[in-house]
């Protein structure tokens, strides 16, 4: 096997208060894949993430790059963060310049880029990200969704060979989750490796090629999505239940050898078609039955 | 003052180069002060509020707003100018024609000022008001401090609204003594928060190299000569009529 990008192997921290957040952790970030690294709120997803920059330093056991330890010197970090960006969850703690494009040139100015280059870069991310018409805008005058791509376009424009983001869906409504995810594929399409924070089993299910479950400071088990999200017992360890897509495609018996359907029409379609003509009587009764979902008249 | 900023972001002449709406600015504050008040200072309120309202496109209420309560001052200030004290009989304020003359004069003066003031603070974001300070030697650090500053009073501000209002919804300003104890609380709660946002912001900048200087790219605004000269024309005739206008009264 080749060398991961990325890997973590017996992570404890502490924090200063001496409260364990991490206790023997170990992760493995393979090139070109999306990982999800899944788990409750609060159990720790976030510290895990400092550590793939070097925010924090861990207590016990090691990070390496390439297969080399890291260091956390100066010289060292800067290298790191160069090829390892991280997207926190709330893009106000990462904005900080007065409009969007200056934004965006912060990363690519510290890494000692020509002014003329870094203009090229900031128009790059701007455009993989589909927000190329707020450049010029006031950042604190902007949507949350739009905070949050023009936070992610900020690290890319640094052109990172692993982006980390924590949480990248938390807080966007439907459309502006599909957007983002969109941006995030057509990233990965040209070569980004990802790893991502989060809590929805349907995310990781519907998005994720690689699962990390992640419990109580550790990573009870990591591999290819659907093996993790199908091993119950692991699941059940990690308090999450599994995704309902993947449940309604193993009650239709699908055979998991092949590609399972993975995207909620692609589920829909596939029952449809199982159930057949008892779905078309199914949608005649709705429509019968609808007048029954009309305001309620006379209610006074 | 989210009104004033919210217009010079998005006003028609937003894009201009800053000199091009500071040097008109500065010509007709200049014209107001030097020329014979009575004529000159009405013009000049009646040219600089034009540009704002037709030329940059900001609606005449935002102008209005901006003005209102310095020109409130204003008002109210000046009919003092008008009286002398008359300290033989006892301090009696006594009405002296010349201070009539005065007070109507800086009163008209002080307004078309402020028309110019609101001209430019309404015309221009602030990121320009950064690079004209960069330009005028201000160190680096202290505009940089600045801008974030600026950002941050906007998250900040809506921090303290929402917390306000809700507390407000649980009736933590009903009286007066509640009043004192829930801004107190909130005082208290948005430092605490202002500290944790930081620390979070801080590790949001080292992951993007930070390395404790906050560089950016600069705008770059050409700056069209045509356009100054013909603001700078327009401050001149204005000057012209109103001197003539003074001229023809006297």
């Amino acid at each position: 096997m080749s060398v991961p990008l990325l890997a973590a192997r017996g992570l404890d921290y502490r924090y200063s208060g001496g409260i364990s957040a991490l206790r023997d952790l170990n992760l493995t970030v393979e090139r070109g894949r999306k990982l999800a690294v899944l788990g409750a709120n609060g159990s720790g997803k976030t510290t895990l993430l400092l550590h793939l920059n070097g925010t924090f330093r861990p207590t016990r056991g090691e990070l390496r790059l390439d297969g080399d330890p890291v260091a956390y010197d100066r010289r060292s970090l800067d290298r790191w963060r160069g090829r390892v960006g991280l997207v926190l969850q709330e893009p106000d703690d990462q904005i900080f310049a007065a409009t969007v494009e200056q934004d965006v040139s912060f990363g690519p100015l510290n890494l000692g880029l020509a002014d003329s280059v870094v203009r090229e870069r900031v128009n790059g991310a701007l455009d993989a990200l589909q927000i190329a018409d707020l450049a010029a805008r006031a950042t604190h005058s902007l949507s949350f969704g739009q905070k949050k791509r023009v936070a992610i376009a900020g690290v890319l424009a640094m052109r990172p060979e692993l982006l980390v983001l924590d949480e990248p869906t938390a807080g966007l409504d439907g459309q502006g989750v599909v957007r983002l995810l969109d941006a995030l594929q057509r990233l990965h399409e040209s070569g980004a490796t990802l790893v991502f924070s989060t809590h929805d089993v349907e995310l990781a299910y519907a998005w994720a090629d690689d699962v990390a479950l992640f419990h109580e400071g550790t990573v009870l088990g990591q591999g290819e999505a659907l093996a993790v999200l199908r091993d119950h017992e692991l699941m059940r360890a990690a308090r999450l239940a599994p995704p309902l897509l993947l449940e309604v495609a193993g009650a239709l018996g699908v055979n998991w050898s092949a590609a399972p359907p993975r995207a909620r029409d692609d589920v829909l379609s596939l029952l449809r078609k199982r159930l057949g003509a008892q779905v078309i009587s199914g949608e005649r009764a709705a429509e019968q039955a609808a007048p029954a979902t009309a305001p309620i008249e006379g209610g006074t | 003052m989210m009104a004033i900023d919210r217009h010079a972001w998005t006003n028609r002449w937003r894009d201009w180069h800053p000199a091009e709406k500071l040097l008109p600015a500065f010509g007709l504050l200049w014209v107001a002060v030097v020329l014979p008040p009575l004529t000159t200072a009405p013009l000049v309120l009646i040219v600089a509020a034009s540009a704002v309202v037709w030329g940059a496109g900001v609606p005449l209420r935002a102008l209005l707003a901006f003005m209102a309560a310095p020109a409130a001052f204003l008002v109210v200030g000046a009919p003092f100018l008008a009286l002398s004290l008359d300290l033989s009989a006892g301090l009696t304020p006594r009405f002296s024609p010349q201070g009539a003359g005065v007070a109507l004069t800086s009163t008209l003066r002080a307004l078309a000022a402020l028309s110019c003031l609101a001209f430019v603070a309404l015309t221009t974001p602030v990121v320009d008001w950064a690079a004209l300070l960069r330009r005028a030697g201000v160190p680096s650090g202290v505009v940089e401090l600045i801008l974030l500053m600026y950002r941050l009073i906007f998250g900040f501000v809506e921090r303290a609204l929402a917390g306000r209002r809700a507390q407000a919804a649980r009736l933590g300003y009903s009286r007066f003594d509640r009043a004192l104890r829930s801004s107190g609380l909130l005082a208290g709660n948005l430092f605490q928060r202002g500290l944790t946002r930081a620390r979070w912001l801080e590790i949001g900048l080292a992951a993007r190299g930070y390395r404790g200087e906050l560089r950016v790219l600069r705008e770059e605004r050409p700056l069209s000569r045509a356009r100054l000269a013909v603001a700078m024309l327009g401050v001149g005739l204005t000057g012209l009529a109103g001197g003539l206008l003074a001229r023809a009264l006297s």
